[in-house]
């Protein structure tokens, strides 16, 4: 009859080295790291109920008088995200094809820039926000400033790489006839990353749009500071059509950006 | 020598080239924003000298209390392999079921869609305030807060790499009898486990960073010693915490780089 | 044991186009049936009939004495091996691991959930590999061979399943001459030593002759011509690959090759 022994489908009847080696490191990073979180299941269990009736505080009429606030506070930080996506583009370009190994005028400018850009996106933009809010005091101008700052690290990155998996041969086909050095990127480079740098451009929206919506936490700008201070004084009825109006813009942003972009391409 | 009239025949007519307009548009649109958030250049500009002047105080780092940076530090990045541990396990659970071509019925697949949608747009700094108001403070609550958001991510990826697989692939497997479950555990999961993997690493890292910043509600770690120092106007304190906090990332960053190198 | 009853199968898409107009047929068991037709009249369709999955507009098929229904599908489906045009293996997997997932409708979700399989599972999928020679690459990831090999790794699949029929889309569309006389070959033979019946869709005519005992002629989802291979003479074969009502009897090469 059949045997019914279980095994896995290798030689030796055992799992596959890989999987089983990455599997078993994560679970023993996971189990050394439990104290380090402060994991606790019955601390979890008891904070069910409380979620609950959080919940159910949330679920009271909302302050109408507070909406338009509501709105123009939001309106803020999808502004600051806009103005500071776009800083950071125009930047990011001349950046972007400095930090690309094969559009970079000199290998020092490329090493320059790629370690320049990389420090830039170290730091969260929160962090960058509380120093320049030391810096210049409250308001948007700080948000904007540290939101720009750590786009050009990231879009000037995503740009080099796209910059970096070009077709030689296009390029080579414009350098031909002729080209100078900016003919070359701005004919031959920047018609084939253009569909990519939408997409760069789009994603990078998309995370601003959430970045911004925090950044007031510290005092940079946006619906963050009243977000934080609805919770710290308990007006539920604040809370939830802010977090409401988060969900909201950031959802149709995504749609938009979805529908912009295939126009695009 | 006669000379030949040239006669072209008419090129067509060019097409309404909308860029300028586009462009334009964006301009104006733009300097409206500065209007109305009331940004000054100048302020920046006769501030520049002062920033200066204010970045230079943080050129002496004060590393005095050194081994209690790292052992908030220890704290961050369990808050964020948690966190990440957190949504790589709910995204594995929703994404076949966001995925068209896997999902059992129309209903199901735009509840998980949505769920997933709603878990991202969440800002995780508001999670946390919630996590943070019903579990008290420490990092507990900020690895649940980067958990549940960064699951709305991976799940999305993890669920568009399932619809770009090869639906031969899956009908070939759902051909022999097996349920849906099978099929996304042998059709579908070993199709997209590199990319799946290079996305999981790539969301650490991204949560490394969070973690660092989640400090400021209360979520434990090293943010909140920041926004202390900072508050009291601590420059050395800080900008060695700055530094500590820049070195880890850096460090995080190269390794799941170099991760994801080897993955490719 | 494993006959097909076709009965006044009908496909018709959303967008009105018939695939297939009230197909009736009864193809023998462990025969070996050919269905031949040009490009677009309904060979796949009707194949895909007999596991589900296409669902007929109207009609029904049966394999033995069960019929293919919604409910009965994956039951069907453990007993109905298909072996595909583009081959359709898990490319990331080895050459083993894709012969046994034809075992996977005999194993508990949560065996399968971990990869885990029974002993004589393994033993039915080697049985499997020798069966098509390629025991050497068992432990070999499936994108890492020839276009013949990876066919024979989903003949293998199939053949794990135990099944009382295979089913093959256009098996050899993607492989050379000789590859493709192998695998015909190769699926020949399992229906003359298994028992298993074995239809096949083809669209190259010299290889149906040779291997099949019966022939299926299709034409705009209308069976045309339904007998034994040695019947195809170029009377057959105009009112199988004649398209618009072209009568043409010199032009039937140029037919064939357009097909």
């Amino acid at each position: 009859m059949s045997s019914s022994r279980l095994c896995w489908p290798t030689p030796n009847g055992l799992p596959a080295l890989g999987p089983s080696v990455i599997l078993a490191a994560c679970v023993l990073l996971l189990v050394i790291s439990a104290s380090a979180v402060e994991l606790d299941l019955v601390r979890l269990f008891t904070a069910i109920p409380r979620m609950f009736e959080f919940a159910s505080h949330l679920l009271v009429m909302p302050d109408w008088e507070y909406l338009p606030t509501l709105g123009v506070n939001m309106l803020q930080t999808i502004e600051m995200t806009f103005l500071a996506t776009s800083i950071a583009l125009v930047i990011s370009l001349p950046l972007g094809v400095m930090a690309a190994a094969n559009a970079s005028p000199h290998p020092a400018v490329f090493h320059a820039t790629r370690n320049l850009l990389t420090l830039m996106r170290a730091l969260p933009e929160l962090v960058w926000a509380l120093v320049f809010v030391s810096a210049v005091g409250l308001g948007p101008l700080p948000g904007v400033m540290a939101l720009s700052f750590v786009t050009v690290g990231f879009m000037g990155k995503f740009f080099a790489e796209s910059i970096e998996v070009v077709d030689a041969r296009q390029i080579e086909g414009v350098a031909a006839h002729g080209a100078s050095w900016l003919q070359l990127r701005t004919f031959g480079i920047f018609p084939q990353v253009f569909p990519d740098f939408v997409g760069t451009v789009m994603y990078i929206l998309d995370h601003n749009l959430r970045a911004a919506a925090i950044l007031g936490l510290v005092g940079a700008g946006g619906i963050g500071y009243d977000l934080v201070m609805a919770m710290r004084m308990f007006d539920y009825d604040r809370l939830l059509p802010i977090a409401l109006s988060i969900y909201v813009v950031v959802t149709v942003l995504d749609r938009l950006s979805d529908r912009f972009r295939r126009r695009l391409i | 020598m006669s000379t030949l009239e040239v006669v072209r025949p008419p090129l067509p007519k060019k097409p309404f080239n909308p860029t300028p307009v586009w462009l334009s548009g964006w301009l104006v649109v733009m300097w409206l924003i500065i209007v109305d958030l009331d940004l000054s250049f100048e302020t920046l500009l006769y501030g520049a000298q002062d920033i200066v002047e204010y970045f230079s105080r943080y050129s002496t780092p004060d590393f005095a209390d050194l081994s209690r940076y790292v052992e908030l530090l220890m704290q961050t990045l369990a808050t964020a392999l948690w966190g990440s541990a957190l949504a790589f396990i709910v995204a594995v659970l929703l994404s076949p079921l966001a995925a068209r071509n896997l999902t059992p019925n129309a209903t199901v697949y735009r509840i998980a869609r949505e769920t997933l949608n709603f878990m991202r747009a969440m800002p995780d700094l508001l999670l946390a305030l919630i996590f943070v108001a019903a579990l008290g403070l420490g990092p507990l609550p900020g690895a649940l807060a980067l958990g549940i958001h960064t699951a709305g991510f991976l799940g999305k990826f993890f669920s568009e790499s399932l619809e770009r697989v090869d639906a031969g692939v899956y009908e070939a497997v759902s051909a022999t009898g097996a349920s849906r479950l099978q099929v996304v555990m042998y059709a579908g999961w070993p199709s997209i486990l590199r990319e799946a993997l290079g996305y999981t690493l790539y969301i650490f890292d991204r949560n490394v960073r969070m973690a660092a910043v989640l400090g400021l509600v209360g979520a434990g770690g090293i943010g909140l010693a920041l926004h202390d120092t900072l508050r009291m106007f601590n420059y050395n304190e800080s900008s060695a915490l700055i530094i500590v906090i820049l070195i880890t990332i850096l460090i995080i960053d190269y390794l799941s780089t170099w991760l994801r190198g080897k993955l490719n | 044991m494993s006959k097909i009853i076709i009965k006044d199968v009908a496909k018709r898409y959303a967008n009105g186009f018939e695939a297939l107009k009230g197909v009736s047929t009864e193809i023998p068991a462990g025969s070996f049936t050919v269905i031949l037709g040009p490009s677009g009249a309904g060979k796949s369709t009707l194949l895909r009939t007999i596991n589900g999955l296409e669902t007929p507009t109207s009609g029904s098929v049966q394999i033995g004495e069960q019929t293919v229904t919604h409910a009965s599908l994956r039951e069907v489906r453990s007993q109905v091996g298909m072996v595909f045009q583009h081959f359709n293996l898990v490319d990331r997997l080895s050459v083993m691991t894709n012969v046994l997932t034809g075992r996977l409708s005999h194993r508990s979700w949560l065996g399968s959930l971990l990869y885990l399989f029974q002993r004589c599972d393994m033993d039915i999928a080697h049985d499997a590999l020798i069966r098509v020679g390629l025991t050497d690459k068992a432990w070999n990831r499936a994108d890492r061979l020839s276009g013949g090999q990876q066919q024979r790794v989903g003949i293998a699949r199939a053949l794990a399943q135990q099944p009382r029929v295979i089913l093959a889309d256009e098996p050899v569309a993607s492989l050379d001459p000789v590859t493709s006389e192998e695998i015909m070959g190769l699926l020949r033979e399992i229906c003359t030593r298994d028992g298993i019946t074995v239809v096949v869709n083809l669209h190259q005519v010299e290889l149906a002759k040779r291997f099949a005992d019966r022939v299926i002629g299709l034409n705009e989802g209308v069976v045309v011509y339904n007998g034994a291979a040695s019947g195809l003479d170029r009377a057959t074969l105009s009112r199988i690959y004649n398209r618009n009502g072209d009568q043409v009897d010199e032009q039937l090469e140029t037919m064939l090759a357009y097909a």
